[in-house]
């Protein structure tokens, strides 16, 4: 990427989603492409799709993105936040259409009624900080279950027995996880 | 609206990972839409998927894929940011529940209505609304798999603690319970049953040919 386009479109990925939602600006888009798309791809593929599969969603996801990249609020949520719920989504809809349950797509809750929160909601840059030291700090065991849990989109019960352990020990380590999320989420406010 | 029943932290974090059914996601759904603190957890756990997909190894694409990808972007219209149809009832439901069609309020016994919720899924799990009248003891009875609920209006009690609107109450395994409907008003709750629910009493007579677990 040449100098000036980087002054044009921004350097952060929210800058280029951005950048798509105001003009529709192809570069920003190739720029979000080359970071998220392998990524994407790689992440479906450790949840057990065939590259060609996770290729394909990879890039529905980035369309996804570019067309919905005008309801995109970089206060609510940081952009690899936002872009892994439209992955996590795709895969619900797409990967899983041979399972007896459909998922639930947890996608854009919009709240009942305003709710009492005297502190506000959560600043989207300093939770993606936040969320990075957590991770960072986790012990071994935690991160391996938040790993198989939020990359790979395994159910407890698969994590339980694919690393032979009680479900109970699954939930636990979770439940610890965030512990030590909230735990840090509480320093900062 | 104080609400001091939340899911527990593996049902935030299954529901956060998009592992959850459809069934019971509805019923977390419908909680998130009420208690900002639950949607604040759940946007933590979205950012720790988002940055665990930040420090992936990438995978390499196939050639051609980003140009690919861009022709596919002329088919598509940019978004119109998507408005959240609310659908009209007597009750503002919680929008989540709002997508999918409800059945009528059927009469099923003394002081309790039922309503179907349309979701498609598997035989071995339920999702409805109930309303019951104030003072109605609700059957007792005991769970193989998972009974969750969320309270829109209204309140009940049992053992656990008082649910009034915006509380989940997720019952496993391991709870037998006897809920009592508050007086005041109705109890209008969304309830997802999941595995052998036994229930007992003259209502559980009514109620299982009709929930058919």
């Amino acid at each position: 990427m040449r100098d000036d386009d980087k002054a044009v479109i921004g350097e952060s990925p929210a800058d280029w989603i951005a950048a798509i939602a105001a003009r529709q600006d192809r570069t920003a888009f190739a720029a979000l492409f080359a970071y998220y798309a392998p990524r994407i791809k790689a992440m479906l593929m450790r949840g057990g799709a065939a590259a060609d599969a996770a290729e394909d969603l990879a890039q529905e996801a980035l369309v996804t993105v570019w067309r919905k990249s005008a309801i995109f609020d970089p206060a609510r949520a940081s952009a690899s936040a936002w872009i892994y719920t439209i992955a996590r989504n795709l895969r619900i809809d797409r990967l899983r259409t041979d399972r007896r349950a459909k998922l639930f797509a947890a996608s854009e809750i919009p709240a009942q009624q305003e709710p009492e929160r005297p502190d506000g909601p959560l600043d989207a840059a300093e939770l993606q900080e936040c969320v990075r030291t957590a991770l960072d700090q986790l012990p071994a065991e935690q991160l391996r279950v938040v790993q198989l849990s939020f990359f790979e989109g395994r159910a407890h019960g698969d994590i339980a027995a694919a690393l032979n352990l009680p479900l109970g020990t699954v939930k636990s380590r979770l439940r610890l996880a965030m512990g030590r999320l909230h735990h840090l989420l509480g320093d900062l406010t | 609206m104080t609400i001091t029943h939340h899911p527990s932290d593996a049902t935030l974090a299954a529901f956060a990972s998009g592992t959850l059914d459809e069934m019971r996601g509805l019923v977390v759904a419908t909680h998130l839409s009420l208690c900002a603190r639950c949607r604040d957890a759940v946007a933590t756990l979205e950012q720790v998927g988002g940055t665990l997909l930040e420090g992936a190894e990438p995978a390499s694409l196939s050639a051609g894929a980003l140009e690919r990808t861009m022709t596919r972007l002329d088919a598509q219209d940019m978004a119109p940011a998507a408005e959240v149809v609310l659908a009209k009832t007597e009750l503002a439901l919680p929008a989540p529940l709002s997508r999918y069609p409800l059945g009528s309020w059927r009469w099923i016994g003394r002081g309790v209505r039922w309503r179907e919720v349309g979701v498609e899924g598997d035989d071995d799990i339920r999702v409805f609304m109930l309303k019951a009248a104030p003072g109605t003891r609700l059957p007792r009875h005991k769970h193989n798999g998972t009974e969750w609920t969320c309270v829109f209006e209204g309140a009940f009690h049992h053992a656990l603690g008082r649910f009034g609107p915006g509380d989940f109450d997720e019952a496993d395994e391991s709870v037998e319970h006897d809920p009592v409907v508050e007086d005041g008003v109705p109890c209008i709750c969304l309830v997802t049953l999941q595995g052998g629910i036994k229930l007992q009493g003259w209502m559980g007579r009514i109620l299982q040919p009709l929930i058919r677990l």
